[in-house]
């Protein structure tokens, strides 16, 4: 090969180029929508697609989950056209403001934030609590004392573990005195099945989606705390927050509510609205 | 999901990789050699922005460099950023490579001796002759390692465009871990990684042997 020439070597460089400039093309439209006819309102609906079974990567590799079909369901609604905007869960606030996102619906807790955001009505309950392995011993929350304990940052469970009214005494008991924190809960529960942690502070709908189908785990008795979802939206917003949940009573008047609810087993004896 | 889903998903998700790691080359390669330039200029005020900017750029976190071009024309100005991630993820990583090439690029021109500076100068060549003709063809050579591993280092620094919700191939790995519960689409990205950085290697080391007319 050492007898390519230069023009050899320019041609070789432009396809490699043209193929980096066809990948790129390709790239924006892949998740986005926005053939609207004029005028159309484009929602543009915020989620981490790293939050199953709110908002994820379906088995066919397509974004799905309850929230990201009943922001579907309410820009059907309305006739709106849905734009899915999956962001940096950590750089969710600077995609609200800037208008990159209209809201943040994706499993996101309203309790501690009621004064930072606008929020539709709460259409989720949860709780947080304390996954183990069935033959770990740990019965109790007082049994984590020493112990490793496993939580995702920036999630509602990790700040009720800092939060001097929540949990926090209870943190001070563990390993260090602190959690070991990870990325997100999917490492944290690869850690768990190895061993090198003994248990998850996770909130119960996310827990059961890790779990189902595995017989060794469960969840201690005792909860850590509950909270709600809502649908986070700009504080300026109201016009918008007003009209999503109008469309929510809607939905939940037509039975679609329910319908889209009980796709989803592992949340649905939570989802409260209407009830 | 199967396992084709995965792969399938995946392939799309590197393709992304591969368009951000492309266009970071094209325009941090040529743009580096300008800034490496800059800071050899005569002026010292062009020596001291170009040597603060080289500053910044490699001491700051390239994550925070790209929060920063995406969010920055909205909270200091105002302005709509709608349309703007992906020009601000190639932005900000041409700007922070060509910083780093740069560098590269002044150590291959130093490297050379002076003497031939002089020599060309008795030969009548201009300055610009003695660059592009003299120093240029040896420090292109000199530099091809280092280039090499720089070029490296990016392909797996694409994946900080999952800062800004770029669909690249590790933020899929991340998603679909998530709703398969599984740790296989990390391996995959691992592989898909390898194989982008062998074919980098001897891509570089074909360039490399082309260069090597002297052996």
């Amino acid at each position: 090969m050492s007898n390519l020439n230069r023009r050899q070597f320019l041609s070789a460089s432009m396809l490699v180029a043209s193929f980096g400039l066809a990948a790129c093309g390709s790239s924006s439209s892949d998740d986005a929508t926005s053939d609207a006819p004029e005028g159309t309102f484009t929602f543009k609906h915020g989620f981490d697609l790293d939050y199953p079974p709110y908002s994820y990567r379906t088995d066919d590799g397509e974004i799905g989950g309850f929230d990201v079909e009943m922001a579907q369901a309410v820009c059907e609604y309305y006739g709106w056209q849905y734009e899915p905007v999956p962001f940096n869960w950590d750089a969710k606030d600077g995609e609200l403001n800037s208008g990159s996102c209209d809201c943040i619906w994706s499993g996101f807790t309203m309790n501690g934030r009621e004064d930072d955001y606008l929020w539709s009505k709460p259409y989720s309950d949860n709780t947080q609590m304390i996954m183990v392995k069935k033959d770990s011993g740990i019965v109790t929350l007082a049994d984590l004392a020493g112990k490793k304990v496993g939580v995702q940052t920036a999630t509602s469970a990790y700040d009720l573990l800092y939060d001097e009214e929540g949990q926090a005494a209870l943190r001070e008991t563990f390993d260090g005195g602190e959690p070991v924190v990870f990325e997100t809960y999917t490492i944290a529960f690869n850690d768990l099945q190895a061993g090198a942690i003994d248990a998850i502070a996770i909130d119960v709908t996310s827990g059961n989606f890790l779990m189902s189908g595995k017989d060794e785990y469960t969840f201690l008795d005792e909860a850590l705390g509950s909270e709600q979802y809502a649908i986070g939206f700009r504080k300026d917003d109201t016009e918008l927050c007003d009209q999503v949940n109008a469309a929510l009573d809607a939905l939940v008047a037509d039975g679609t509510y329910d319908a889209i609810g009980q796709k989803y087993p592992d949340i649905y004896d939570y989802l409260c609205l209407g009830k | 999901m199967t396992f084709q889903t995965m792969l399938a998903t995946m392939a799309v998700g590197m393709l992304r990789t591969f368009g951000v790691f492309v266009l970071t080359l094209l325009g941090s390669l040529p743009l580096g050699m300008v800034v490496a330039l800059l800071k050899k200029s005569r002026f010292a005020l062009v020596r001291a922005l170009v040597g603060a900017y080289i500053s910044i750029m490699r001491g700051t976190p390239l994550m925070l460099q790209l929060l920063v071009w995406y969010f920055g024309p909205y909270y200091l100005f105002g302005w709509s950023i709608s349309g703007w991630r992906f020009p601000a993820i190639v932005l900000g990583f041409v700007l922070n490579y060509a910083a780093y090439f740069a560098e590269i690029y002044r150590g291959g021109i130093e490297s050379i001796p002076v003497g031939q500076n002089e020599a060309a100068v008795v030969l009548g060549y201009s300055r610009t002759q003695t660059f592009m003709r003299i120093v240029l063809p040896q420090v292109v050579k000199r530099i091809m390692p280092s280039v090499t591993n720089e070029v490296i280092t990016l392909v797996k620094d694409t994946s900080l465009a999952f800062t800004l919700a770029y669909q690249e191939v590790f933020s899929l790995a991340k998603q679909i871990s998530a709703s398969q519960t599984s740790f296989m689409p990390f391996l995959i990205a691992g592989v898909f990684y390898f194989v982008a950085n062998y074919a980098v290697e001897f891509g570089m080391g074909l360039i490399e042997k082309v260069l090597d007319y002297y052996r």
